[in-house]
């Protein structure tokens, strides 16, 4: 614990905290709240698909936006990363955080399992979309709600 | 005095309803730059009741918020963000507005699997992305100067 808290300490992360400027804690907020829109949004548009919403739309392209998610979620993770570390000791003991990473990861694990199993080339628009696929759609509706929920409530404790 | 539940709760949805528009606004703006080109748009069109949905989340709940503390927003002083943030959702609005009024989403629901959109879409589908992102960026200045998130 001592090496996060002299992360804290050190001089950018206390200029993070402190200073006025719009470049910095700001921006970074800013990049996570663009990176998540486009994290969750597109994902949660693609889990309706799969549970039935818009049925005449074909499914195969949606791929392409899993390029966009990734992209996305990169920039909220390393955005998030730098928030993290520049207040590593009080995030680590905030239930809310963890609960928060707990759900990006498993929302992110079902993201990437929904599309191998649900974009496999030969499967896609072959047949209505399986039961399991569309639990797993489900679960991550949860997931990245419950995540944006949790974060959410970062500030409450 | 509000509950104390009501306002991380407002938050929540507030992010969720931010979400689901870019989630269903987004993906069509950026099928018509030329994303998953092989989306047929009418159908995906259809979907917009959603990310008005999502809009109307973000909207009833950030009523809640000026509701609870209208100091930080209305002021005195006028929270220039806050300003900001409500004149670049208004543009949002219109550029939408414009985008079903003008006919060019009657030309977007032309454009099959595989096709282009035409540029004067292209065009607006680029300026409702921009206008929603900025108003993001306002969203969190506001909350800058308000308190720590």
């Amino acid at each position: 614990m001592a090496w996060l808290q002299s992360i804290e300490g050190s001089a950018w992360a206390v200029w993070l905290k402190e200073s006025p400027s719009l470049w910095g804690y700001t921006t970074l907020l800013f990049l996570h709240t663009v990176g998540l829109a486009f994290t969750v949004g597109p994902s949660v548009a693609i889990d309706m698909r799969i549970l039935g919403v818009g049925r005449r739309i074909p499914l195969a392209p949606f791929d392409a936006f899993f390029k966009v998610i990734w992209i996305a979620f990169a920039v909220s993770a390393a955005s998030g990363t730098v928030l993290f570390f520049s207040d590593a000791t009080a995030k680590l003991q905030n239930p809310a955080y963890l609960v928060k990473m707990t759900l990006v990861c498993i929302a992110a694990a079902i993201t990437i399992a929904i599309r191998r199993r649900v974009f496999r080339p030969a499967a896609v628009d072959a047949g209505p979309v399986g039961v399991s696929s569309r639990y797993m759609a489900a679960a991550s509706i949860l997931c990245w709600f419950g995540a944006i929920t949790a974060g959410r409530y970062i500030a409450y404790f | 005095m509000i509950a104390s539940w009501i306002l991380p709760v407002c938050e929540s949805l507030h992010f969720i309803g931010m979400a689901m528009l870019i989630g269903f606004a987004g993906i069509l703006d950026l099928r018509l730059l030329g994303v998953a080109r092989r989306l047929p748009v009418a159908p995906l069109q259809r979907l917009m009741p959603w990310a008005l949905l999502g809009f109307a989340l973000s909207l009833g709940s950030g009523v809640v918020f000026i509701a609870a503390n209208p100091g930080q927003y209305v002021g005195p002083p006028l929270s220039l963000s806050f300003v900001a943030k409500m004149f670049f959702i208004l543009l949002g609005c219109l550029n939408a507005f414009l985008y079903y009024v003008s006919g060019l989403k009657r030309a977007a629901d032309g454009v099959e699997a595989g096709e282009d959109a035409p540029s004067a879409v292209k065009v607006s589908a680029a300026v409702s992305l921009v206008l929603w992102v900025t108003v993001m960026y306002w969203g969190r200045v506001l909350q800058f100067f308000g308190k720590s998130f």
